[in-house]
């Protein structure tokens, strides 16, 4: 994510766009989805959720495209409503609760909506330690709140800047630090017990 | 000995502090405050960036193509006509127009004309004006079940199944009160989802029915819908740029 100014192809794109083409907006897509995807991936957790989510986003950033003002870049636009989208349907999801997307489990589930992920390459014994790693990471994040996960995942997996997480989640830079830390120190207890050298 | 916060010690291993060189000097005296430093770092290391999943771009581009619709640009305003001798008789000319409009508006409102519909997709126009609020718990429903649908893996379970079949007598109740009220963008969409519910409320459950329902009726594509009118009704979520 970045605070480029947009270059030729997408200003003609968008303009393409706004004069009746609506393929032209596979330019920007192009160009976008995956990082908006791996934002997305990082809010929500999982692969499902996140495509859907960039669905969404991308779905509104064209309708809202005519009042696009080009005083900042595409990306950073496309990246605020995805972040906002993401984290919406986080909320949704919890407020959902017949809704389980699949989580990664040491055993799969059908009853329990729990997959296995298979590392061909490591052996049993390996396979065996990453699975219980990835169990622990993935229930420590779930005692996040959306918005520590979302400003947590960005600056540390995403390094984006903190300026840029406040302003895409309209909050003040030093909120936006705050969740993080919060989502580090309950991050770092939610691993004491386990880590031993943790504390 | 004075330590360092637990935040402190997090923003300085995330490189925020302002205060780097103090922290880094203090921590080379200070064993304890070492100790938890080492800790936020390793906590750092364990959470540190997982590989993402790459999408398949041509298959989301077919999906969302389906459902852009024609855009037309903002015309921008200009008020140059305003320095023109006869403008400020017309502006006032309008104004009282206006305020005539308003009054009627009220009544014209509620003989229920059509909304304006702009946004277009596969199925028919969606609308992007306030709608009634007591359909928000049924759309609400309507994206659960669609979910569940587009998420299950076999055959739908029975209370699925009984749900599909209450919220299809619902949905005829709220497409003809969409009708009535001149809603025409939002009573294609709910009976496009009647449709999806009748077929689940009639066909038997075997472990391929859901899939097929996802391939034949476009679930994907009327979640979408579905979750487009919600969104309308949602006056919080708006992005800013």
């Amino acid at each position: 994510m970045s605070n480029r100014r947009m270059d030729k192809a997408e200003t003609e794109a968008i303009r393409d766009v706004l004069a009746g083409d609506r393929d032209a907006y596979r330019v920007l897509m192009d160009r976008h989805f995956c990082s908006v995807t791996r934002v997305a991936f990082r809010i929500t957790g999982n692969e499902a959720d996140a495509e859907e989510a960039a669905q969404e986003a991308f779905l509104r950033a064209y309708n809202k495209l005519p009042s696009f003002r080009r005083d900042s870049a595409f990306s950073t636009w496309i990246m605020r409503i995805t972040m906002n989208t993401a984290i919406n349907l986080v909320e949704r999801r919890k407020r959902d609760l017949s809704y389980h997307a699949p989580r990664i489990a040491d055993e799969p589930s059908i009853a329990e909506h729990t997959v296995l992920v298979a590392d061909r390459q490591a052996g049993p014994e390996a396979s065996l330690l990453n699975r219980e790693a990835v169990s622990l990471r993935q229930a420590a994040m779930a005692e996040l709140t959306p918005m520590e996960r979302t400003a947590f995942t960005l600056r540390h997996m995403e390094d984006v800047p903190m300026a840029e997480i406040a302003a895409a989640l309209n909050i003040t830079s030093n909120s936006a630090k705050q969740a993080v830390f919060r989502a580090v120190s309950k991050l770092r207890r939610s691993l004491t017990p386990i880590a031993g050298g943790l504390r | 000995m004075k330590h360092f916060s637990e935040e402190e010690l997090i923003a300085y291993q995330l490189h925020e502090s302002q205060n780097e060189s103090a922290i880094s000097k203090h921590l080379e005296s200070c064993s304890e405050c070492a100790d938890l430093s080492e800790s936020i770092a390793e906590t750092l290391r364990v959470f540190s960036a997982d590989p993402v999943p790459q999408p398949d771009l041509e298959h989301n581009w077919q999906r969302l193509r389906g459902n852009l619709g024609v855009l037309t640009p903002q015309r921008s305003r200009s008020f140059d006509f305003l320095r023109r001798s006869w403008a400020w008789p017309s502006v006032g000319l309008a104004m009282a127009a206006l305020i005539l409009l308003t009054v009627f508006g009220v009544q014209i409102h509620r003989t229920g004309e059509t909304k304006r519909n702009i946004a277009v997709n596969g199925h028919g126009p969606l609308t992007t004006e306030p709608r009634d609020p007591a359909i928000a718990n049924h759309l609400d429903a309507a994206e659960r079940l669609l979910t569940e649908v587009n998420h299950s893996s076999g055959a739908l379970d029975d209370t699925t199944r009984e749900q599909a079949h209450s919220l299809l007598l619902q949905n005829a109740v709220y497409v003809r009160s969409a009708r009535e009220s001149g809603d025409l963008a939002q009573a294609a969409v709910l009976e496009n989802f009647g449709r999806v519910l009748t077929t689940l409320d009639n066909e038997p459950p075997t472990q391929h029915s859901a899939w097929r329902l996802r391939l034949e009726m476009n679930t994907s594509g009327l979640l979408l819908d579905i979750r487009i009118l919600r969104q309308n009704d949602d006056h919080s979520q708006g992005v800013s740029q």
